[in-house]
């Protein structure tokens, strides 16, 4: 009927935006941060998040100024047929294989932490299972979907990091500026890419009601994304010591595995079904957007029902690395350093290109940015 | 078209059932599991390599009251078997040797492990496979013992709280709060051993009483586990005083005064309420029984840049005047409350001053956490580290002053002046 | 290759000898030609009287007129001393040569047909028809009296403080119900004729300034495009009508309180009557409509509130309780309470069962004690209950088939279920919770996790006439924000936008 038109307002749009960016600070990207800024690593989401700032202001400038197109029509706009197919490709390149090795990386959490008897192919194929089948529910229903959960899954995390602070000493903090300011900055600008999901979030532009709700949910939501991983990392810190913190994999899983309230020693099962959710609308997001990107690729307009087929292919590629745990540890530490000049290049060029062709003057009167 | 989807999900649904009914990967059943309690860690005599592990299994039957649980009381509360194995990951196939069901570490409540082992190079190594492991959590205690483990486990028979995970949980929590033991958690004890500043200070405890010091009438605050003297029926096993860890061996132990003196120094883990006996200023004959509390942070002022570094630290405390023996009237009188007050001051700093001496000559590092506190100073790591808290600590200038507030007086302040009766 | 072969199984037609009935169906086209006593003939055919016996042909003389003529009426389901008293006496006792019949007859509705296929329908519904000689036409006079119930108390949803009344199996008892509480001129009334051999009567109800047309539209169509013989009552007819016949969910909301009805037209929505239902359908039901009751409004704010809350504990439980159990206890032992985790294995030491499987027995008890409760006779019942629920649980924990916690857990997610009121969401839950059980005993939280999502997302993308399950939660709409909890009455300002009602807000 006509009320489906399947767009999305701003309150599921940054629900989304922060469950597919803020779940990252219960993987191993803390751990990837923590192994060279050491204690000062809760600085690096601010540094991160304020030189997001210049991308994402520079996409937005572009794509709003195009109505209902999404980043993959304005760069087939801008660059015609073959540099936009190359673009879209490397785009899709990065987001698939960031699909794998994530997946891959939060099944090996599943396996080593909570399931070590069960086989890999098992949960990943449920991992991938439930994805395939929210992906094809279509974009609509993601959305709602992530505003349904969202405030559970913020609630529990707010409770294990409140409960970990009190049980923490905040003294593990200092020295407060950890390697030193100048290494700071570098290694956290060479991590730039932990927010390069915002460059993606471009591509469903076309999905969300009005490109005015689109513009504040990306500010908003980067706004609670870099104060969330912030206060994350802070209290792993204060909950472990940076010597500690950084010989754990999985931060966020040895905290929910140490918090205790009460009588209940063992809380970690409490706060597990939250992660897990969180985990896969994150993934039905990135399918869905790998999808996309593949649909345009090869001209297949229902996109959709590509979907389980290309969860199929990752349950394959991502159970085959050995000893999982470290092995995409690194891939996962390399693939954050390719992507980050793309995260920077990408939309400056973009942005160069616009304003040569001269799309971006006569909009200038309508939009105000 | 859709019948015979349903069809399809039936089967599908079959399929599933034997998935179930076969029972995998996982899936354990509680009532088939061997819940171990207390691990205890021993040198092995005759290989370097080995250790010799105990476990202290308890038996959920005893103590439950529910139905079908079937002749509880005809079963001992709980199981100790052991054995020579290589850590003490591999060794839970070994114990089904013995032990019917599959070990489990998921009520692992503490870590036994014995001095000799505690002060051997290779313990840590062992220690932490801890780590690796996924049952074993980062918030179970270490228990250091006197004698081997496994005579310990053997001889720790607690009478009335017979669930052993029941009685360790109760005995670190009072301990701690009496300020007898130290927490000593496996978290703590990584923690300090891999920022490589403080000493760990973990729980001591024994189940020999020591006859030689029987003879001596000892001051109870100045022994540690198995000097003190306990009579009745009881269990024989004693936990008092700390065991010292620097850098993960064990170097030496703290008594019971020493302990508390260590977390009223501490500036984060602090006691609820410490009762002791303080020499009355006015009479050498007589103790007062006074009742300790910290009244508020420790106060720090650090001086790190200079050529000697030097820490002032004042730690401001409460104390309750709890029996007073000399029947000295001084809850009336503000001159003899000065006095009383001036005397205590001095007492504990005195004792202060003595232990902190010895940790700076003796151990070359302090069991107080300070190293947290000076972190505070400096503004990289790089400083910190070539600062190098370890070894510039026996060197700094320490001084120490207690800021005395003098409680109540006991619910009645006045006294019965003893020797106007005897007139 | 099995799909084929199913398909081939179901698509076949079974081959079952068929009587041609054109001659019947060729009779009723006839029209009517002012010979009174064929058309007799007709209707005796058609009624097969005599063998009829509650058909009946009263042959009359007018007097007035000095014709012969005839009442042709079902006694049944006509009001017997209405016909005796408006129509029989005034038609024998008339005079006058040249009065209409329509002035004659005190009836308070007359209408006139010329065919037997129309005359037909009015009579099975309790009208009675006057034929006359020489006159091409039938007089059919209203008289209708099916016997029915007289309105009673609600029973299935019932209420503390809030009217009592419930609807009954007659239409127009019921569309007074709802008339008794909107008494406005926009308030439509709806009648088509659904179904091909019982004509069966629908009634659609909604306010014509508030109702969204295109809902309305949909409805209507939806409705005539049914081919079917027979629809008895609304419980089939929803069936019927719902846009997913699969799904594990109700999309259409069966109530038989008229202030629920009455309070659900007020905000737009449409609602069915059907005769033989003591209840209505009101659509387009969203998820929340089922979870909540209509005493939630009627307690004060706080009270109204703390029900909800309650219910969706309770739901929660439901869903959850043997589930958690039966996962935490064979996948998560490590996360309970040592002293807890020992009584359970203290109590399962000689149980024979896989925990998994002796959850499944117990529920699968609990449920057949439910079934069983419902359908003895009422005398029984109390005494199925106490020997189901004591003795039995009793029993097996003594003979060691159950644990005591299993027992509790259990009986807690059973006695939880009651407290969803609406059968069909009751239903859905139920049989939900019994996935919830497999998942937790083949991957444990993990798999709840798994199933709690697949779930959600099945929720979020199933649809009631166009409007989203789980609106206004999400999507968001304009709504009285009436979800999980419901707000103070003066802040409930707005009419739910998912079914766009022409005015939004309440005054």
């Amino acid at each position: 009927m006509e009320q489906s038109k399947g767009k999305i307002g701003i309150k599921e749009f940054i629900a989304l935006t922060i469950l597919m960016t803020g779940t990252k600070l219960a993987d191993d990207t803390p751990a990837i941060i923590y192994e060279e800024l050491q204690n000062a690593g809760w600085i690096a989401p601010l540094i991160v998040g304020a030189l997001s700032i210049i991308p994402i202001a520079l996409l937005i400038r572009v794509v709003t100024s195009y109505q209902d197109k999404g980043l993959i029509q304005v760069i087939d706009h801008l660059f015609g047929r073959f540099i936009g197919f190359l673009i879209i490709f490397i785009l899709w390149g990065i987001s698939f294989f960031a699909l794998i090795i994530d997946t891959a990386i939060y099944t090996d959490i599943i396996g080593t932490m909570y399931y070590s008897r069960t086989p890999t192919i098992a949960i990943y194929a449920l991992l991938m299972a439930v994805c395939a089948y929210g992906g094809k529910k279509g974009f609509e229903q993601i959305g709602s979907i992530s505003w349904a959960v969202l405030p559970y899954i913020k609630v529990s995390v707010l409770i294990a990091l409140v409960l970990s602070f009190f049980q923490g000493q905040t003294s593990y903090l200092f020295p407060i500026l950890g390697p030193g300011e100048w290494e700071v900055i570098k290694e956290s600008s060479l991590k730039l890419s932990i927010f390069g999901d915002f460059i993606f979030i471009f591509i469903l532009v076309p999905f969300i009601k009005s490109t005015k709700d689109f513009n504040r949910g990306v500010w908003i939501s980067l706004c609670i994304i870099v104060a969330e991983v912030t206060l994350a990392m802070m209290i792993y810190v204060v909950m472990f010591d940076y010597q500690s913190v950084m010989m754990l994999n999985y931060p966020y899983h040895e905290l929910i595995r140490t918090v205790q309230l009460g009588f209940l020693t063992n809380m970690e099962t409490f706060f597990f079904p939250f992660w897990l959710i969180a985990s896969f609308v994150r993934f039905t997001v990135y399918m869905y957007i790998a999808a996309m990107l593949f649909g345009r690729l090869f001209k297949i307009k229902e996109f959709e029902y590509a979907i389980p087929a290309l969860a199929t292919l990752v349950v394959f590629v991502g159970s085959i690395p050995e000893s999982p745990t470290q092995s995409i540890f690194e891939i996962r530490a390399r693939l954050i350093d390719v992507s980050t000049p793309i995260y920077i290049i990408l939309p400056l060029l973009i942005w160069i290109v616009a304003k040569f062709k001269g799309d971006l003057k006569h909009d200038k009167a309508k939009e105000s940015i | 078209m859709t019948k015979q989807k349903s069809l399809f999900k039936m089967l599908c649904l079959l399929s599933f059932l034997l998935l179930l009914l076969s029972g995998c990967w996982d899936q354990k059943e509680v009532e088939k599991m061997a819940y171990v309690v207390a691990i205890g860690l021993d040198q092995d005599e005759e290989d370097e390599n080995r250790v010799k592990i105990t476990y202290l299994i308890s038996n959920p039957e005893v103590g439950s009251l529910a139905q079908g649980g079937g002749a509880a009381g005809e079963e001992p509360p709980r199981e100790i078997i052991s054995f020579t194995a290589d850590d003490f990951i591999t060794s839970r196939n070994l114990a089904n040797t013995v032990v019917a069901k599959e070990i489990t570490y998921d009520l692992l409540r503490i870590l036994v492990v014995s001095e000799d082992f505690a002060k051997n190079k290779k313990f840590l190594r062992w220690l932490y496979d801890a780590t690796k492991e996924r049952e074993i959590r980062r918030d179970i205690k270490i228990l250091v013992t006197k004698e081997q483990t496994s005579s310990f486990m053997i001889d720790n028979q607690p009478l009335l709280e017979t669930r052993p995970h029941e009685y360790f949980e109760m005995l670190f929590n009072r301990g701690k709060k009496a300020g007898m033991v130290p927490s000593s958690d496996l978290l703590t004890f990584f923690r300090i051993t891999e920022a490589d500043a403080d000493l760990f200070a973990a729980a001591y405890g024994t189940a020999q009483q020591n006859d030689n010091s029987s003879g001596k009438n000892k001051d109870p605050e100045q022994a540690i586990a198995g000097e003190l003297q306990y009579g009745g029926e009881t269990n024989t096993v004693q936990y008092a005083g700390s065991a010292l860890f620097k850098e993960g061996i064990m170097i030496d132990t703290l008594t019971i005064e020493e302990t508390r003196l260590m977390f009223l120094l501490h500036p984060t883990e602090n006691p609820v309420a410490i009762l002791t006996n303080l020499p009355d200023p006015f009479n050498e004959e007589y103790q007062i029984a006074t009742r300790i509390r910290p009244n508020g942070q420790v106060k720090f002022d650090m001086n790190l840049k200079k050529e000697t570094p030097s820490i002032d630290v004042t730690v401001p405390v409460i104390i309750e005047v709890l029996t007073n023996h000399s029947g000295t009237n001084f809850a009336k009188d503000s001159e003899k409350r000065i006095k009383l007050k001036e005397s205590f001051e001095d007492r504990i700093t005195k004792k202060f001053e003595e232990l902190i001496k010895k940790t700076q000559d003796e151990y070359g590092t302090e069991p107080f956490g300070w190293s947290l506190v000076a972190r505070k100073e400096f503004l990289r790591i790089s400083d910190w580290e070539s600062f190098d808290w370890m070894k510039t600590y026996p060197d700094i200038e320490i001084n120490v002053s207690t800021e005395v507030r003098l409680g109540n007086f006991g619910r009645q302040g006045e006294m019965l002046n003893i020797k106007d009766v005897r007139d | 290759m099995l799909k084929k072969l199913l398909k081939k199984v179901y698509s076949k037609k079974p081959n079952v000898p068929e009587k041609s009935s054109t001659e019947d169906i060729l009779r009723k086209e006839i029209q009517l030609d002012g010979n009174l006593e064929q058309t007799l003939g007709f209707f005796k055919e058609i009624y097969s009287y005599p063998d009829n016996q509650d058909f009946v042909i009263r042959n009359i003389h007018i007097n007035g007129m000095s014709k012969k003529a005839a009442l042709i009426y079902i006694w049944t389901i006509t009001d017997v001393t209405l016909i005796d008293q408006h129509i029989l006496t005034p038609l024998i006792r008339n005079n006058s040569t040249s009065s209409k019949i329509e002035d004659i007859v005190s009836i308070q509705s007359v209408d006139t047909k010329n065919v037997i296929k129309d005359i037909l329908p009015e009579i099975n519904k309790g009208s009675a028809a006057l034929i006359i000689e020489g006159d091409p036409q039938a007089y059919l006079f209203s008289v209708t009296n099916f016997e029915g119930r007289g309105v009673e108390k609600s029973e299935n949803e019932t209420v503390v403080k809030g009217p009592k009344e419930a609807f009954t199996e007659k239409s127009s008892t019921n569309i007074s119900l709802i008339r008794k509480k909107i008494k406005n001129e926009n308030l439509v009334v709806e009648s088509l004729t659904i179904t091909e051999r019982s004509k069966n009567d629908l009634f659609i109800i909604y306010e014509k300034d508030l109702a969204n047309e295109k809902l309305v539209e949909n409805v209507r169509e939806r409705v005539n495009s049914l081919q079917v013989d027979a629809i008895q009552n609304l419980s089939l007819l929803e069936q019927h009508i719902e846009e997913r016949k699969f799904s594990i969910f109700p999309t259409v909301l069966y109530t038989e309180r008229p202030d629920r009805a009455a309070s659900f037209i007020e905000d737009g929505y449409i609602v069915l009557i059907m005769d033989n239902s003591p209840a209505c359908l009101v659509l387009p039901a969203t998820f929340w409509s089922f979870y909540h009751s209509s005493e939630d409004h009627y307690l004060r704010f706080h009270y109204g509130n703390f029900t909800r809350l309650l219910r969706i504990i309770a739901l929660f439980i439901t869903l959850f309780t043997s589930a958690i159990y039966v996962g935490v206890v064979t996948y998560h032992a490590e996360m309970i309470p040592p002293d807890l985790l020992l009584a359970i294995a203290a109590t399962r030491e000689r149980v024979p069962f896989p925990a998994a499987i002796e959850v499944i027995i117990m529920e699968l008890a609990f449920e057949l004690i439910r079934e069983a409760g419902l359908r003895v006779p009422s005398p029984i019942g109390p005494t199925i209950g106490i020997v189901g629920a004591l003795i039995l649980g009793q029993a097996a924990v003594q003979a060691n088939i159950v644990s005591p916690i299993v027992v509790i857990v259990v009986a807690l997610g059973g006695l939880s279920s009651f407290a969803v009121g609406d059968i069909s969401m009751n239903f859905s839950i139920r049989l939900t919770r019994f996935l919830f059980l497999l998942v937790a005993s083949l991957f444990g939280i993990y798999g709840m996790a798994a199933l709690f999502t697949f779930g959600i997302f099945y929720l979020v993308s199933l649809k009631s006439f166009g409007v989203p399950y789980l609106a206004p939660l999400t999507p968001k709409y304009v709504s009285s924000g009436d979800t999980i909890f419901r707000r103070v009455l003066q802040y409930e300002m707005y009419r739910p936008g998912y079914v766009k009602p022409k005015d939004i807000k309440k005054k």
